[in-house]
């Protein structure tokens, strides 16, 4: 079945004993591209910002100022994480719109990973701000009782981040990839336009939500 | 009736896609609903205090992102029954013969 075929990642050489998949070329390929982009325009940044410096000033802010609502006590220190995942998602999602390229986000390992990588910082942060007991100290509060909710919705925190930009993504590819079965010319345009909202807001999401998870493990208790 | 000859492997297989298609629309519907009651709730307050139009904001993009993980919840089992169900084996193989 040709949507089948379009959908499941295949692996296109072995590096070892690593079976290296086309998501993972396609990464390198958004990868490299993302960051040719941000070495020019970072190459040279004025104090008078020119229109490109002016977008990713923009970009900055816009993230920094998500942060700082969330988290008020140090909010710089948690700009590179959430602005990396910020940028590599938005350009992981929109990556599918360009021919030939699939979104990275379609295949289940790399919103997983992502996953991973959020829960695994929102321990370390909690920990480093408030030292291994205050953090556990979290968990049984205000009683002893709700600790296996807690513990429950920590792992069901990390499955629906997953499967939400997962599903999101790939329901927006497969729709599109129906369309282009059914007329290849100009039908599948109105979701593709759709689709950028889509990633974009994915993209917003997910940065949101790993803002809320961070704050919740680095606020001070009263 | 003849239940020895009779073709359970495509009835299994006109049951699934019977199943998904009636799944996703009620698994669609659901969280739409909820998605409304939250959006039009979000408008009613916006209205009635825009100064606090950031901070609802927040909320209403978290409790919609959460509502909608539940469509994608119905669409992700939906897509293991219909190109991977791990079931299918057992059933056509060993319950069929």
């Amino acid at each position: 079945m040709e949507l089948e075929e379009e959908l499941t990642p295949f692996v296109v050489f072995n590096l070892g004993p690593l079976q290296v998949t086309n998501t993972v070329v396609h990464t390198w390929i958004i990868m490299i591209i993302v960051s040719i982009v941000f070495i020019i325009l970072g190459k040279n940044l004025k104090v008078r910002p020119t229109r490109f410096q002016n977008a990713l000033e923009w970009v900055m802010e816009t993230i920094d100022h998500l942060i700082r609502d969330m988290i008020p006590e140090q909010p710089r220190l948690f700009l590179p994480i959430v602005g990396t995942l910020t940028i590599f998602i938005t350009s992981a999602n929109l990556g599918g719109l360009i021919p030939g390229l699939k979104s990275p986000t379609t295949d289940l390992n790399t919103p997983l990973a992502l996953a991973i990588v959020v829960f695994f910082s929102v321990h370390y942060y909690g920990i480093r701000r408030k030292g291994l007991l205050g953090h556990l100290k979290h968990y049984v509060e205000p009683i002893f009782i709700l600790l296996p909710i807690e513990v429950a919705s920590e792992l069901a925190r990390t499955m629906s981040l997953t499967f939400r930009l997962f599903g999101n993504i790939l329901g927006e590819e497969i729709v599109i990839a129906v369309l282009f079965l059914i007329l290849p010319v100009l039908i599948p345009v109105p979701m593709m336009l759709f689709s950028i909202f889509t990633s974009v807001i994915q993209a917003y999401v997910f940065t949101l939500l790993t803002v809320v998870y961070i704050s919740g493990a680095v606020e001070a208790h009263k | 009736m003849d239940w020895v000859n009779f073709p359970w492997d495509k009835a299994f297989i006109i049951l699934t896609v019977l199943i998904s298609g009636l799944g996703i629309v009620v698994g669609v519907i659901t969280p739409a609903i909820g998605q409304m009651i939250v959006a039009s709730k979000a408008l009613n307050a916006i209205a009635r205090q825009p100064e606090a139009g950031d901070m609802i904001n927040r909320v209403v993009i978290i409790s919609l992102a959460m509502l909608e993980s539940l469509a994608i919840y119905i669409l992700a089992v939906i897509l293991i029954l219909l190109f991977a169900n791990p079931l299918r084996d057992f059933i056509l193989g060993e319950l069929v013969g």
